[in-house]
């Protein structure tokens, strides 16, 4: 059915190692993260909350009782990585979720019913795009005050507009193509139109999205923390840590980096994995 | 290492290439962290207007960099007709940047203008209103009229609102301009203002007492506490008055930086919701004090750069009782307190802190780890500032305690007390103690500096005893300075006065 | 097409009215600005606050100050900033140069980086050269702005004194700035470039316009590019926002004298004149931007411009 997508040709040798490479090392980064973070609450039962002043800023590969060092607040490093990692992970995800389900479902309906829908959806969109981010976050977060939940929340409503508006740009090429347009000759429903014709060919772009964005809002929390607003500072995340350990970084670079190691590998894989997902889906599919 | 002697010439010669050319001989840099917008001496109460201000205007009296009031504009002063007139002798020939002559109509006009509409825009006017009216007597000399008994006025006459400002100056061009391009009678004159970048000013060679040795001074804006460090490091500045505590080490490190700590007027407590759960009981709120290892904070993450409170001021505040020791650290007595008053373990308790402020977010965790240690749960909960103080501590919708900051700068615990204790008061949301309020009463409505002072410490005694907050420290006031600068004269309110300041 | 630009035109209007509303209206909902310009005087009672509000012109319900802002914004006037009576449309005007500087120096040095890095990767793809590139983008999506900038900073003024650490001194302030942005800003844009160019390689008037024996660049700069040309300026249009966004950031750590900056303590000091132009005059350049992409892209794929 597919007449208008090319396959790329079976590319021999490197290029299908590359892609199988691509699996493994993304599957391993991110399996071997998402499972350190995961148990972390068993190997750490403390929750890296421990605090000790004495032992402050302690220098890491030094004593097995830290091996990564301390923090300013005596606090175990490598705890406080691998248990920063759940709220870091959770506000990546969970907030990514919300936005492209609610983003896909918006694109769709406004890109392949156009009309009055689409016009109040691209207003809505100029809106939220016209509003800088960060602006809108210190203005939401000053009333609401901060906490996961309002985070995640000004996450989703401000990032929906990024797969509505390249989810419904996708959908006004595709369903001019002839493939499309015989289907409804046809009568096939619309429902199944967008459900068969449509959405997998949309996907795509849409998933590499996803990835990207994952990394973004983990950053981006990080960066709420900078400007000073953010979650409870008891309870660890990579941003947190990553903007606490700033005034550190000539004195107790472990402080920061560890943390800034943690959210690279983990992006690193989502992203390798992400890439690998958009080729078996679609290679020929433009972003 | 031939490639670090490599990047060493280019290192020079690109520096020499990227350095401002403020940075010849007789030029001082200045980091301020906060650009008031208005040199207008009733315009604001922010402190970084006084880094500024205090070189540009003078009072009739001053305060030296050890908190000590000399003369003025004014050589002398006496206090008449049961201190209901206060008398000042100018001081003669003195005359403001624009060539007009500082006499009394300059001074009355001043006040008159403070007291005033103009006045009442802005946030200064309410320090002042002990005082009726101001009356010239002759060209040299003028009276005070005042309504009601104000102890700390003459700390005030030396702070912004009293600054002297020149009558023709203002009446030509208008507060508005005035605001942009001060004139006054200080040791510096104003010349150039970028709006949030920096602020020039030159000397003043016919100042009165003494020509500054410094040619030029210039203020940069600089909010982050980090940049004004690293600006510190790369030589492009000469004096920062925000540093992070963290770095202090590492400019100390550095050969051409120096790190100056002295006591200063801001003290830190953290203050009960008496009236919210456990926090009800006297006991428990001794308790939750004892359970915390204050001495500890200030040594680890403080590193020394302050000093143990027992009462909500700082060392040098008037009213302060050296005598009055903090209830000591004891986990142990903490924990079997609180077991006696039935509080059980694992309970909540939320600490509301201004979360910009990077240093006390650390002194904010300590607590909370102290206070887990004796089997208090705590969740800190961060507000911007201005909410802060702003919604949550006036209306009451605090959590059980919270950062409470208070920058002193009278150096008097009256100015503090009674806004921290008095019924209704701004930044009292809970308490309401009649007790109190009649000696915080009685020491603001008498002249008596010695009564006075034995009020404020029977006030800071029954705090204690009443467990209202958790005193936590004192401020050091710290500034960062490049070795270059000599004879700085810092004072511990951030009000430079530089002129017998030097640089090599 | 006229009718097209009247129609977006008027959509863009009404969009700047619909934010400066929202964000006048959330930016009051909390906060005192006359408590902020009171902090630290003794015994500030309720009354001096009141005059303080009266003199703000903040005791009239907000319908009213709201019509009053753009009233005044229609002849120019954005009033003047509670934090001492500076104009707003002098802050404004010293500010929006040294944004608009930051951002399309950084932009185009992202372009510059990004097109034929994503070029050479998608023409190499699956070799060395493909997967080198592809894991470089990948690390530098990696870090958070601010940290990125600290790092910079660390390394090109305190290590090694090359570059100023702060402000705004001349061309040479904007490298480390601009270098933070563009880093960040690549790594999508190279990924972006390549998949573009992925899809276009192996279309069937590629493989046209290759058997007709034109050379390989033309090939590429000119067939390919072209179509490359949607997703990438979809991309930038939408990025722009973004790219404001994460402004605010690099323009602190870097005491960049921007409209980031200026917005910034306006929202922390409730300075609502300050906050109201500069927002206002952010989504006029975003909204602009975007007007700009739908044109163009209304232009390169004329189907879009049906309806």
């Amino acid at each position: 059915m597919n007449s208008m997508q090319t396959a790329a040709p079976a590319p021999a040798g490197r290029s299908m190692q590359w892609r199988s490479l691509e699996f493994v090392l993304g599957a391993l980064l991110s399996g071997v993260m998402l499972t350190l973070v995961l148990t972390s609450v068993w190997i750490f039962p403390d929750r890296g909350s421990l605090m000790d002043l004495a032992a402050r800023l302690s220098q890491p590969f030094a004593h097995w009782d830290h091996v990564l060092g301390t923090d300013p607040l005596g606090r175990d490093v490598l705890a406080r990585v691998l248990v920063g990692g759940r709220i870091s992970l959770m506000v990546g995800f969970v907030s990514v979720l919300g936005a492209s389900v609610l983003g896909i479902a918006i694109g769709l309906v406004a890109g392949y019913y156009r009309g009055f829908w689409d016009m109040l959806l691209m207003r809505c969109v100029d809106v939220q795009l016209a509003l800088p981010f960060i602006l809108v976050a210190l203005t939401f977060i000053s009333i609401l005050g901060g906490g996961l939940g309002n985070i995640i929340l000004f996450m989703v409503v401000s990032q929906w507009v990024q797969y509505a508006r390249l989810v419904r740009g996708m959908v006004l090429s595709v369903r001019e193509r002839e493939f499309v347009q015989a289907a409804r000759a046809f009568g096939v429903r619309d429902l199944a139109m967008l459900r068969h014709h449509i959405l997998p060919n949309v996907l795509g772009p849409v998933i590499i999205l996803m990835t990207l964005n994952v990394a973004n809002n983990i950053l981006l929390e990080s960066s709420l923390t900078f400007l000073g607003l953010g979650v409870d500072p008891l309870i660890p995340s990579w941003g947190g840590m990553l903007a606490d350990g700033r005034t550190y970084m000539q004195t107790a670079w472990w402080v920061s980096v560890f943390p800034g190691v943690a959210i690279m590998l983990t992006v690193l894989g989502l992203n390798l994995l992400g890439d690998w997902l958009r080729d078996r889906i679609d290679p020929t599919v433009k972003l | 290492m031939k490639l670090k002697s490599f990047f060493a010439a280019t290192t020079v010669v690109l520096a020499s290439l990227v350095s401002p050319a403020t940075q010849a001989s007789g030029t001082l840099n200045v980091a301020l962290h906060q650009d008031p917008g208005n040199w207008d001496p009733i315009a604001t109460f922010l402190v970084s207007w006084g880094a500024v201000g205090s070189q540009v205007f003078d009072g009739l009296l001053m305060r030296t960099p050890d908190m000590k009031l000399v003369p003025g504009l004014a050589t002398k002063w006496e206090f008449l007709e049961k201190n209901t007139k206060l008398r000042f002798t100018l001081r003669p020939n003195v005359k403001f940047h624009n060539g007009e002559p500082l006499d009394a109509e300059a001074v009355k006009f001043t006040f008159d203008r403070l007291l005033g509409e103009e006045g009442k825009k802005g946030p200064q006017q309410s320090n002042y209103n002990a005082i009726e009216k101001v009356v010239v007597v002759n060209p040299g000399t003028v009276d005070f009229l005042l309504k009601s008994p104000d102890p700390v006025l003459l700390t005030k006459l030396a702070g912004y609102g009293a600054m002297i400002v020149p009558p023709k100056y203002i009446k030509e061009k208008g507060s508005q301009y005035f605001g942009m391009n001060p004139v006054g009678t200080g040791p510096f004159k104003f010349t150039d203002y970028k709006p949030k970048v920096s602020l020039s000013l030159e000397r003043n060679g016919a100042y009165w007492g003494g020509a500054p040795k410094l040619d030029q001074l210039v203020y940069r804006f600089i909010s982050e506490p980090a940049t004004q460090a690293a600006e510190l490091q790369a030589g492009r500045l000469d004096v920062a008055n925000q540093i992070p505590l963290a770095m202090i080490e590492t400019l100390k490190k550095d050969s051409k930086l120096t790190v100056v700590s002295m006591d200063g007027p801001v003290a830190l407590a953290l203050r009960y919701n008496t009236q919210r759960g456990i926090m009800k009981d006297r006991e428990v709120r001794k308790a939750l004090t004892m359970a915390v290892d204050r001495d500890a904070i200030i040594k680890s993450i403080l590193l020394g750069n302050a000093k143990p409170i027992a009462s909500f001021q700082g060392v040098l505040s008037f009213g302060n009782d050296p005598a009055l020791k903090p209830l000591p650290f004891n986990p142990t007595l903490a924990k079997a307190m609180l077991k006696k008053a039935g509080v059980k373990p694992g309970a909540q308790i939320q600490l509301d802190f201004r979360g910009p402020d990077s240093n006390f977010r650390e002194v904010a965790q300590a607590v909370a780890g102290y206070l887990q240690a004796v089997g208090i749960t705590v969740s800190l909960k961060p507000y911007e500032t201005n909410v802060l103080l702003n919604d949550i501590i006036p209306n009451g919708k605090t959590g059980e305690m919270w950062q409470n900051q208070w920058g002193g700068w009278t150096f008097d615990y009256d100015n503090t007390a009674y806004a921290m204790y008095y019924t209704k008061q701004r930044w009292n949301p809970y308490d309401d103690d009649a007790k109190l309020n009649a000696l915080l009463h009685l020491q603001r409505n008498t002249w008596d500096q010695v009564s006075r002072k034995a009020t404020l410490q029977q006030i800071s005694r029954y705090v204690a005893d009443q467990a209202l907050e958790m005193p936590l420290y004192s401020l050091n006031t710290i500034y960062g300075l490049n070795k270059r600068a000599k004879n700085m004269a810092l004072p511990a309110d951030g009000r430079f006065r530089f002129v017998e300041a030097t640089v090599d | 097409m006229g009718g097209f630009l009247i129609k977006r035109l008027l959509q863009a209007i009404f969009v700047v009215l619909v934010v400066t509303f929202l964000v006048s209206y959330a930016v009051r909902l909390s906060g005192d600005p006359a408590i902020m310009l009171s902090q630290g005087a003794g015994s500030v009672t309720e009354q001096d606050l009141q005059n303080i509000r009266k003199g703000l012109g903040l005791d009239r319900p907000f319908l009213v100050q709201y019509a009053d802002f753009v009233r005044a914004m229609l002849v120019g006037d954005f009033g003047q900033s509670f934090l001492g009576g500076t104009p707003v449309a002098r802050l404004i005007g010293d500010a929006l140069p040294a944004t608009l500087a930051l951002a399309s120096v950084s932009l185009l040095l992202s372009v510059l980086v990004s097109v034929p890095l994503g070029i050479q990767a998608a023409v190499n793809k699956g070799k060395r050269a493909d997967q080198f590139i592809r894991i470089i983008s990948l690390v530098g999506l990696s870090f958070p702005n601010f940290w990125l900038a600290i790092m910079l900073v660390l390394l090109l003024s305190i290590t090694f004194p090359l570059l100023p650490p702060s402000g705004w001194d001349g061309p040479i302030s904007l490298v480390m700035p601009a270098l933070t942005m563009a880093l960040i800003l690549s790594a999508t844009n190279v990924r972006l470039v390549r998949t573009a160019m992925l899809e276009t390689l192996s279309a069937q008037y590629i493989m046209v316009a290759r058997s007709k024996g034109l050379k390989e660049r033309v090939v590429l700069y000119k067939h390919a590019l072209r179509n490359c040309a949607i997703p990438l300026i979809t991309y930038i249009g939408l990025q722009f926002g973004n790219l404001i966004g994460g402004l605010v950031v690099v323009e602190k750590v870097f005491n960049w004298p921007g409209l980031g900056t200026l917005a910034f303590d306006a929202i922390a000091g409730r300075d609502y004149p300050v906050l109201q132009g500069t927002v206002t005059v952010l989504s006029i350049i975003i909204v602009a931007v975007n007007l700009l992409v739908d044109i163009a892209y209304g232009l390169v794929d004329p189907r879009i411009r049906t309806k």
